[in-house]
């Protein structure tokens, strides 16, 4: 947009966007400091930002200590392994079936699509999540899946249908010609998928798995309750959650909790420094398209 | 969906092997669950002993002897439309400066969408220190101003407000980048023709800019009420309902009510299942109403 801003204006825009950057950033920044910051200097409370003694033993202390009394073999350094691994099995199954079956809706013609494509587009809306978390759970407990990869399973199975309309989406815009040629070379059905389709379609899965990484990693109450009975497979999420209530004698240790919580958010603000954009898209594209 | 040739036999057997795995997903971990829910709200079952049939009872349980449960319905709307209130024409103003050509415009974007990406329950951690009453900034900065710490945690209304100023913090970015999108697919021209009309620039946004928003504004705001609606972790790690259920939402008290609230546990399937109804038909109404108005409103246009 070209418009005529007088300097005034444009002052006053400016001293407003600087607020608000403050604002947005204030909260983050006192994390970051408190987290650097000994126990008893958090205690006196005040507005000093620059901790009077930057200490890492936060930090090295989180990293080496366990989040409960029950199991005290297992670290925040073990919570942010695990933490990996679910998000990433997650991803796997995301983008693996989404594309499978974004393949199948798009390209397929197979009696029943019309009929599981309605189901899917019903259950969006009803938006499962924590309205059902109950049943969600008796059923893991039932098929005895209360481990990590169940939950990387149910996180898949629950993520909804707007990863499936953003794959198709972007599988409409890949030329039929190209699955025709596959064809005429003696590709079936599954094998264009594999060589062509699955290929091409690299950019948009991309936003995906890292959308479901993103929600995955930072997921509380699922990993809560799945994983509540092995304190050795818990999320850094929900041990940085923890720390809230391990505040020994009564006090709560907010150095400790900071440092937990930057723990945390630290992989989010790597991910969002390097793939802002493919963040933005992603965003934008679920929620228009979807 | 395009119209497709037909496919060969082995092409559809291996269509249904690819498409299983996510079917069997949606099957077992979302449909079930939903009859799962429909099923119990008829029976009463404490997790052991015997299973009662009790027909209706626990809705008339729910809507006659469930003050709390309403408590926290009250509070759930309070929170949603109060934050909404802010942070939607924040999210609009922003998005409305932002689409200009603006020198570092690509930075304050991203800053103000930074807070989206972090765990909730973790941002609920982080404003449990902000906001403790001797340690916590926001009292040191209240103090340093002159006025007198408040005990944010101690009563209904100031757990309120920070739920909401949490939410607020973290979800204004997200919509602004909606908005922003919305806003630019806008055609410049028609901004062009207005200026040289001489219509200003607040004339400009409230004739132009709201109106050709309608339907990213609709999708933007129907997302942000019924995830406010929802909200849950949140509530969770910053107050947990405290003091004594005052800041109790509908999600809360459901999950409470199901898995209990540390130790006191009166868990019962059958209540748990029609609160659950009850809340996803609160939730209906409100879509509802909500597409209706917005229908209306977008038929002036």
């Amino acid at each position: 947009m070209t418009m005529r801003i007088s300097l005034g204006s444009k002052i006053a825009l400016y001293a407003f966007l600087v607020i608000m950057v403050f604002i947005t950033l204030v909260p983050l920044i006192y994390t970051v400091s408190a987290s650097f910051k000994t126990n008893y200097e958090i205690a006196a409370g005040g507005i000093n930002l620059i901790p009077e003694e930057p200490t890492f033993d936060n930090y090295k202390t989180v990293w080496g200590m366990s989040g409960t009394t029950i199991d005290s073999r297992t670290t925040y350094a073990d919570y942010t392994f695990n933490s990996l691994k679910v998000s990433l099995l997650t991803v796997l199954l995301v983008v693996t079936f989404t594309s499978m079956s974004a393949y199948c809706f798009q390209r397929g013609n197979f009696p029943g699509r019309k009929f599981l494509y309605w189901l899917f587009l019903c259950t969006m809306f009803i938006g499962a999540g924590t309205i059902t978390i109950f049943p969600v759970l008796q059923i893991t407990t039932k098929l005895k899946m209360n481990n990590q990869v169940g939950l990387a399973i149910v996180q898949f199975a629950t993520a909804g249908a707007s990863n499936l309309f953003l794959t198709m989406g972007y599988m409409k815009t890949i030329t039929r010609d190209l699955d025709d040629a596959a064809k005429i070379d003696g590709c079936s059905f599954f094998a264009t998928w594999w060589r062509i389709i699955l290929p091409l379609s690299r950019p948009i899965l991309a936003t995906i798995a890292l959308m479901s990484f993103q929600s995955s990693w930072n997921n509380y109450l699922l990993p809560n309750l799945m994983l509540a009975g092995d304190q050795t497979a818990t999320t850094l999420v929900v041990a940085v959650v923890r720390l809230q209530s391990s505040g020994g004698a009564g006090a709560s240790q907010y150095n400790l909790m900071m440092a937990g919580t930057m723990l945390a958010m630290l992989p989010m603000l790597i991910l969002f420094l390097c793939m802002n954009r493919m963040f933005v898209e992603g965003i934008t594209q679920g929620a228009v398209k979807g | 969906m395009q119209k497709v040739e037909k496919l060969g036999k082995k092409a559809t057997i291996q269509s249904y092997l690819m498409i299983a795995g996510t079917v069997i997903g949606l099957i077992v971990f979302v449909i079930i669950p939903l009859i799962w829910i429909m099923r119990w709200c008829l029976f009463s079952y404490k997790g052991y002993g015997a299973v009662r049939f009790v027909g209706l009872d626990n809705f008339v349980r729910v809507f006659a002897r469930s003050d709390k449960f309403w408590l926290s319905v009250g509070n759930t709307f309070i929170f949603a439309f109060g934050k909404l209130l802010v942070e939607i024409p924040l999210a609009l103003a922003l998005a409305y400066i932002l689409t200009r050509k603006l020198r570092g415009r690509n930075f304050f974007r991203s800053v103000f969408f930074m807070p989206s990406m972090f765990s909730v329950a973790v941002i609920g951690v982080i404003f449990t220190y902000l906001f403790n009453h001797e340690q916590g900034v926001v009292n040191a900065v209240i103090k340093a101003m002159g006025g007198e710490g408040v005990k944010w945690f101690a009563s209904g209304t100031t757990a309120m407000i920070m739920l909401m100023i949490a939410s607020i913090w973290q979800n204004f970015g997200i919509n602004m980048l909606f908005f922003m999108t919305g806003m630019q697919s806008i055609s410049p021209e028609i901004y062009e023709a207005a200026s040289i009309d001489g219509a200003s620039h607040r004339r400009q946004f409230v004739g132009i800019t709201i109106p050709l928003l309608g339907p990213v504004m609709q999708m933007v705001l129907m997302n942000a009420i019924l995830g406010s609606l929802k909200v849950t972790d949140l509530v969770l790690t910053l107050t947990n309902g405290k003091p004594s259920g005052k800041s109790e939402v509908m999600m809360t008290y459901i999950y409470k009510e199901f898995f209990g609230d540390g130790g006191s546990t009166a868990m019962n399937y059958g209540y748990g299942a029609a609160l659950t109804i009850v809340t996803a038909l609160i939730l209906s109404v409100v879509t509802l109403i909500y597409l209706k108005v917005t229908k209306k409103s977008s038929d002036i246009y």
